[in-house]
């Protein structure tokens, strides 16, 4: 877990800020999985809530530990999401207000 | 005046403090527009408003380059650069349903051309530019006789080469960020300059521009080998054609226009209303992606 202006957040890649961009700018807080977690705006809060659902369907996991992002909001997102000792690969980009426009195994 | 690039809220002249002060009350607010500019534009990471200004003028700073270099500088890094566009990505193979939603969207798009070239017209006094905007009406609505058909013409023909119809391309309703780009570029029109409003359209060509290569572009408007494909219906090609094989001068010719008559005062509007524009173009560029996606799952 890392944490954020003193709240626990699920862990991400993204270490300063905005676990799904990490920016610093905004006050955004949202419960992910039961965890407040800091987000730049409450666009970023919706692609990453819908990113996790995403990838619990597709895997049929219980938990996420870990998700690594590497990518934008053009080019879309590579990532890999951990829970235990399983890992998923997967690709996903959303249009300007949020809205999933393609997500895709790796 | 200096207007936000974000929701086009003026500040004086010059006047970047208050700029930095407007961005950071909106990032409290954790406003994703705002949010997300500052995140591309300017810096991810939180700085203060005494650095943010300073970040801010430099970003509006001409720097002895000029307005065109400028204004083609920031275009080719949010277009055509290392990270280009998504929709310049899909445009880099032939995708039908990616032109199908090219078609659907694009009328609209041109519908406004059209009336923003008017009201460039309509403000202005000068013969020059009379000329010019005149020149664009007619090739993009009216053509010349039959040898010659509009560039409207030629997407609907493309439309229609690809399983749409006439009136299936003139009555679709445009998807909601084609229509929020549609009434800022009116809105500009009618309520802001002539050059403000010539630099908010014309300086959106340059996404078809083949000379940006020497300003830093890594990718064409779309994949050149498409016009070679025995794939490709001809009326494909003769629409993307018109845009590539276009005297790539031409498409700068706005942007001298602009940089000539442009006072000095008038500099950050100009270069405020091409930030608002730009922005909304791409936005109106993911409306064609979707659009294209809504055509996929159709099938």
């Amino acid at each position: 877990m890392q944490e954020w202006k003193g709240v626990r957040c699920i862990k991400t890649n993204n270490e300063k800020g905005c676990a799904l961009c990490d920016a610093t700018w905004g006050e955004y807080y949202r419960d992910i999985e039961g965890e407040r977690t800091f987000f730049c705006c409450n666009i970023c809060a919706d692609i990453f809530e819908s990113m996790v659902n995403n990838v619990k369907k597709r895997t049929g996991w219980g938990f996420i530990d870990y998700i690594n992002l590497e990518g934008n909001y053009n080019r879309g997102r590579e990532c890999e999401a951990r829970s235990g000792d399983k890992i998923y690969r997967y690709y996903f980009r959303t249009y300007g207000d949020g809205r999933m426009m393609k997500f895709e195994d790796r | 005046m200096v207007s936000c690039p974000v929701c086009y809220e003026s500040h004086s002249q010059g006047d970047f403090y208050s700029l930095s002060t407007h961005f950071l009350k909106m990032a409290k607010k954790s406003d994703y527009s705002h949010v997300s500019w500052l995140n591309r534009n300017i810096v991810k990471y939180r700085v203060s408003e005494e650095d943010l200004e300073k970040r801010l003028e430099r970003f509006y700073s001409l720097d002895g380059k000029g307005l065109k270099r400028w204004i083609i500088d920031d275009f080719v890094k949010i277009f055509r650069g290392d990270n280009p566009h998504p929709f310049i990505l899909a445009m880099q193979k032939y995708d039908v349903n990616l032109l199908k939603g090219y078609v659907i969207e694009h009328h609209h798009f041109l519908k406004q051309w059209i009336k923003s070239c008017a009201y460039v017209i309509a403000k202005s006094d000068y013969d020059e530019i009379h000329d010019y905007e005149l020149e664009n009406i007619i090739t993009e609505m009216q053509g010349v006789g039959k040898n010659e058909p509009s560039h409207h013409e030629l997407l609907i023909q493309m439309g229609i080469s690809l399983g749409l119809t006439r009136d299936e391309i003139l009555n679709a309703k445009p998807l909601p960020a084609t229509k929020k780009a549609v009434d800022l570029w009116n809105r500009i029109g009618r309520d802001r300059t002539w050059i403000e409003t010539m630099v908010a359209m014309h300086s959106l060509e340059l996404i078809a521009n083949r000379d940006l290569g020497r300003y830093g572009a890594k990718y064409p408007y779309f994949d050149p080998e498409i016009l070679k494909s025995d794939k490709v219906t001809s009326q494909v090609k003769a629409f993307l054609k018109e845009g590539y094989e276009a005297d790539v001068s031409h498409s700068y010719v706005a942007l001298d226009l602009i940089e000539k008559y442009g006072k000095e005062e008038e500099m950050e509007d100009i270069q405020s209303a091409y930030l608002v524009s730009s922005r909304a173009f791409s936005d109106y560029l993911d409306a064609r992606m979707e659009r294209g996606e809504m055509y996929k799952n159709k099938q």
